[in-house]
């Protein structure tokens, strides 16, 4: 498995709240979930998932619920809430300027 | 955005507050199903089960560690944190009931100690007058203007006069005292009653308990005579009866019709007996007359201030008043001026710095306890070390090991607050017979709010200043070298330098304390031994005042004054008797009059000279022993009828007559309507000290009861029967020639003589009790400083007696090592002492702040209990097994 590339905490929650407004989720699955959309470039370390989500369920963006799985499994279910989507459109604001900023810098002509 | 957010998050962490072992077990939950989940996968992909449990489990990085940084994020945390560290402080305490005992009572010693001191500070500084706005309120005094000290009351002239004239007062009244009989209402009996202008009650603000207060028409002449009396006569001599209102009384056999009742809250001047009737001075039957007289200085004057007028004006405007007063009546008023003062600063007075100083020493005793615990937690903390870093090891932050060990030392300083409070209260409630007058009459001193707030404050402050030092030690303790045996000892290297600093510290604020007691314990026996100038052995006195319905001129005064004398030389055994106003020591102060000598050039006004005065039988020297230097005593030849005369001190002498035969000369001086008599020097006694035995003698006139009778005066008697023979044989004497008359405050000189000084007892019994206090507690602590280093040097010892040291070098080992302690902390104590002594220099009486035998006796003093405190663990250390101690780890 390659090396997570260093995710910023802020960046974290932002991928975080994107997963989970596909559809509700328990923690495992969004962890796949991200593995496999970012092509197992994006992997977040369980010890620092678990924190994460229980940090946005604090901040009130995301609600759990715990629910039986279809195989009669409980599991402890975590979706978006109004908050949560305002939230992501402004973390997703903030990182599309952040990226073209920094593109536009990359790409700048060298002497 | 806010409330939404709100809305779905105080929901979440009150479930985590309150359902904690809910959300512990759902968390815990989550966590595995993660765990089970991402094994199931492994396995799917082809590894063994417990290879991919174990991979599983790793990834996830510790389920403990992230289980916490979860918790973390809920911010409930530290509410539940604090109740845990309460519940294992408890533990903690409980585990070792001796180190719990010791420090709890330690700190109840100190805690106790400031809240007793503070409770005094409370009830005297910082209390609350009975009137609204008493900031506003200031007294107003007629003095001389070469002595601004001597307070004299103003005249009813010139309180009319300043009254209608200035600007910077809302209102101004005036007032005396008398004591009158009070008949038509049950018993006769003597009321304390206040004379006084109407307008007082606008001034104080008091509003009656039914019925009115005075008006300004009871206040002239010729009005009709009314009374307010106090809730406390209401209730004793009239029975709380409604129909008080309207009816008539008699004080000293004149009417007065009953108008209003005062509640018992309100007294005035605070501090003073209780008033138990208020009358307009005008028809007072001694001081009413005495209104017309523009030289009597019968009424204390109080004003209240207009709202932002400040002290400085008010002094200015009077100032410019009292000009104005001596140039229109130069007569009476030449050589005064009005001084006004803040009425709370005249009561409390002279009291605030000496219980400053007070709240400062016991200060001191508290941070001394606080090092001393400091140092048993350092004891602790250390042993406690291996605990501490198992749990860093779990997981625990910094911070919040700190936090657990502040808690622990917080729970002690509430145990030991709410020790010293209980403490205070009863030392307080068993110290009052012993607080000096001023402190008494002043307020009920009480525990209440303030002081529990105050106890708490401190409480919660000790615990910082002795518990932060060693919390913050034990987390900085190497975390591997922790968990080894035989690790402890190395930890001990930090500590032991902040065990041996606290005890340094501890020592100097000892010697501090030490210094001062002794200096106050020195100056104090001074003034105990001081020649008061009269013999006060056996002598009782005891005071008489006559009633002005039944003795209303002076030759009547006289005659009774001498039917007494007579009287009481009749009795066996009250021969050596005499009669005088004042007394030396009397509780109602001297008598400070100008005076002026015949044939000497005109003093500009305020220049006067003056002396305290007192009007004596011809009998009163020779019974107080006060000796004769030139000419004679005074004799029954000096009636009323013969050239008045005078007998001066030889201070007066010194002062006034230098170079100069006073005898045969004249001085002018007298009470209103006598000021301005004038009286032949017949005599020159000894000096005595009539004020306070603090106090040196001053110029002192004295004149026969005769020719300057009063309406009261003291009896003195010496006798060598017991005291309530002689009190039976005064009340007799009295008796007999009116039955009815009332003889009040019999009390041996010697007690009134040592009520003087009754300030000055109190605070060097404090202040020498908490100097022992603390010299026990800088003895017990370098005793544990040394004692524990000793212990953690056994296996030093043990070598080197091993290795052929002597008993006797060991012993010279430990107690080297205390006693250096033991220096320092003398020399930085002798010098901070010599530095801050100056400071309490106005309560030593002829002893110097820096006195040097004080010095050198506390310095040798504290060495020989730092000596016997060290030598103990010095004997143990000599004692120890070299076999057991090299073996011991």
């Amino acid at each position: 498995m390659s090396k997570p590339s260093d995710l910023v905490q802020g960046t974290l929650d932002m991928l975080l709240l994107k997963i989970l407004a596909l559809e509700p989720m328990h923690g495992f699955a969004v962890c796949q979930r991200l593995k496999q959309v970012s092509g197992e470039i994006l992997q977040v370390s369980d010890g620092s998932l678990y924190p994460a989500l229980h940090k946005l369920e604090q901040e009130g963006w995301i609600t759990a619920k715990w629910k039986r799985s279809a195989n009669g499994r409980r599991a402890k279910y975590y979706s978006l809430t109004r908050l949560g989507r305002r939230q992501l459109e402004k973390e997703a604001d903030k990182w599309g300027r952040l990226s073209h900023a920094i593109t536009h810098v990359v790409k700048l002509r060298e002497a | 955005m806010r409330p939404e957010h709100w809305l779905y998050t105080i929901p979440l962490r009150l479930r985590s507050l309150f359902h904690r072992t809910d959300a512990d077990q759902e968390l815990d939950e989550e966590l595995w199903d993660h765990v089970q989940r991402k094994t199931e996968q492994y396995v799917a992909n082809g590894m063994a089960l417990e290879e991919a449990r174990r991979v599983a489990l790793l990834e996830m990085g510790g389920i403990e560690q992230t289980k916490e940084k979860c918790r973390e994020t809920r911010r409930v945390n530290r509410i539940h944190d604090f109740v845990q560290d309460l519940r294992y402080g408890f533990r903690m305490l409980r585990r070792s009931p001796g180190f719990t005992a010791v420090a709890v009572v330690t700190l109840s010693l100190g805690i106790g100690a400031n809240t007793a001191i503070f409770s005094i500070v409370d009830a005297v500084l910082l209390r609350t007058f009975p009137y609204p706005d008493p900031d506003q309120l200031v007294l107003i005094f007629d003095v001389p203007s070469n002595q601004p000290d001597a307070l004299s009351g103003i005249s009813y002239r010139d309180f009319t006069l300043c009254r209608e004239q200035n600007r910077v007062f809302s209102e101004m009244a005036g007032n005396s005292f008398h004591d009158l009989t009070l008949t038509g209402a049950g018993e006769p009996s003597i009321v304390n009653t206040a004379d006084v202008t109407p307008q007082i009650f606008p001034v104080l603000r008091a509003k009656p308990l039914a019925g009115r207060t005075l008006l300004p028409e009871d206040g002239k002449q010729g009005a009709a005579p009314v009374a307010v009396i106090s809730e406390n006569l209401w209730h004793s001599r009239f029975g709380s009866s409604p129909a008080v209102i309207g009816q008539s009384i008699a004080l000293d056999m004149r009417p007065f019709t009953v108008v209003g009742i005062l509640p018992a809250s309100f007294r005035y001047p605070d501090g003073s007996p209780r008033q138990d009737v208020w009358i307009s001075v005008a028809q007072d039957p001694l001081f009413g007359p005495r209104l017309s007289q523009p030289g009597s200085r019968v009424l204390a004057g109080i004003g209240r201030l207009k709202p932002g007028v400040s002290l400085a004006q008010a002094q200015a405007e009077m100032n410019t008043l009292g000009t104005r007063l001596a140039k229109e009546f130069p007569a009476e008023d030449a050589g005064f001026t009005i001084r006004i003062e803040p009425y709370r600063q005249f009561v409390v007075g002279d009291v605030k710095s000496p219980l400053l100083i007070l709240l400062g020493a016991v200060g001191l005793v508290l941070l001394i306890a606080c090092a001393n615990i400091a140092n048993l937690l350092l004891s602790r903390a250390t042993s406690r070390g291996r605990e501490i870093a198992v749990r860093i090891a779990l997981g625990a932050g910094r911070a919040r090991i700190v936090r657990q060990l502040l808690t622990e030392s917080a729970l002690l300083a509430l145990l030991g607050g709410v020790a010293g409070v209980l403490l205070a209260a009863c030392g307080v409630w068993s110290l009052r017979p012993f607080l000096p007058s001023q402190v008494t009459l002043i307020n009920t001193i009480h525990v209440g709010g303030s002081v529990l707030a105050f106890a708490l404050l401190l409480s919660l402050g000790a615990a910082l200043a002795f518990g932060l030092a060693p919390a913050l030690l034990a987390t900085l303790s190497n975390l591997p070298a922790n968990i080894q045996d035989g690790a402890e000892r190395s930890g001990q290297r930090s500590g032991q330098h902040v065990r041996s600093f606290l005890a340094i510290v501890e020592i100097s604020l000892a010697m501090v304390l030490l210094i001062s007691g002794g200096l106050l314990i020195r100056s104090f026996a001074l003034v105990t031994s001081v020649d008061s100038g009269f013999d006060s052995r056996n002598v009782t006195e005891a005071e008489i005042s006559l009633p002005q319905f039944q003795y209303a001129t002076p030759q009547q005064w006289t005659a009774f004054s001498n039917e007494l004398l007579e009287r009481l030389h009749a009795q066996p055994g009250l021969r050596d008797s005499a009669l005088a106003a004042p007394l030396p020591m009397d509780r109602q102060g001297e008598a400070t009059m100008t005076f002026s000598i015949v044939g000497d050039p005109p003093l500009s006004p305020g220049q006067s000279p003056t002396a305290d005065y007192a009007t004596v039988s011809p009998d009163y020297f020779r019974m107080m022993r006060i000796p004769l230097l030139r000419g004679r005593f005074f004799s029954e030849q000096d009636s009323p009828s013969n050239p008045k005369v005078a007998i001066i001190s030889q201070a007066l002498v010194r002062r006034y007559f230098p170079n100069r035969d006073p005898l045969g000369r004249q001085m002018t001086f007298g009470f209103s309507p006598n000021s301005h008599v004038s009286r032949e020097i017949v005599g020159i006694v000894g000096d005595i000290r009539d004020v306070a035995l603090s106090r040196k003698p001053g110029p002192m006139m004295y004149v026969p009861f005769a020719q300057a009778p009063l309406y009261g005066g003291e009896v003195v008697v010496r006798s060598p029967l017991s005291a309530s023979s002689v009190a039976a044989g005064i009340r007799q004497a009295v008796g007999s020639i009116d039955r009815n008359l009332p003889v009040t405050d019999i009390e041996s000189l010697n007690d009134a003589l040592g009520q003087s000084i009754s300030q000055e007892r109190f605070r060097t019994f404090l202040v020498g009790s908490f100097s022992a206090l603390a010299l026990v507690l800088a003895a017990v602590g370098i005793f544990g400083v040394v004692s524990y280093s000793t212990s953690q040097r056994t296996h030093e010892i043990g070598i080197r007696l091993a290795l052929g040291a002597g008993r006797r070098e060991i012993l010279r080992l430990i107690l080297g090592q205390g006693m250096k302690l033991a220096l320092f902390g003398l020399g930085i104590g002798v010098v901070a002492a010599f530095l801050l002594t100056h400071l309490m220099s106005s309560l030593l009486y002829s002893v110097s702040a820096t006195d040097p035998v004080t010095f050198a006796s506390v310095t040798v003093l504290l060495l020989a209990v730092a000596l016997t405190a060290c030598y103990i663990p010095a004997r143990r250390a000599t004692r120890v097994d070299p076999m057991v101690a090299l073996r011991y780890e």
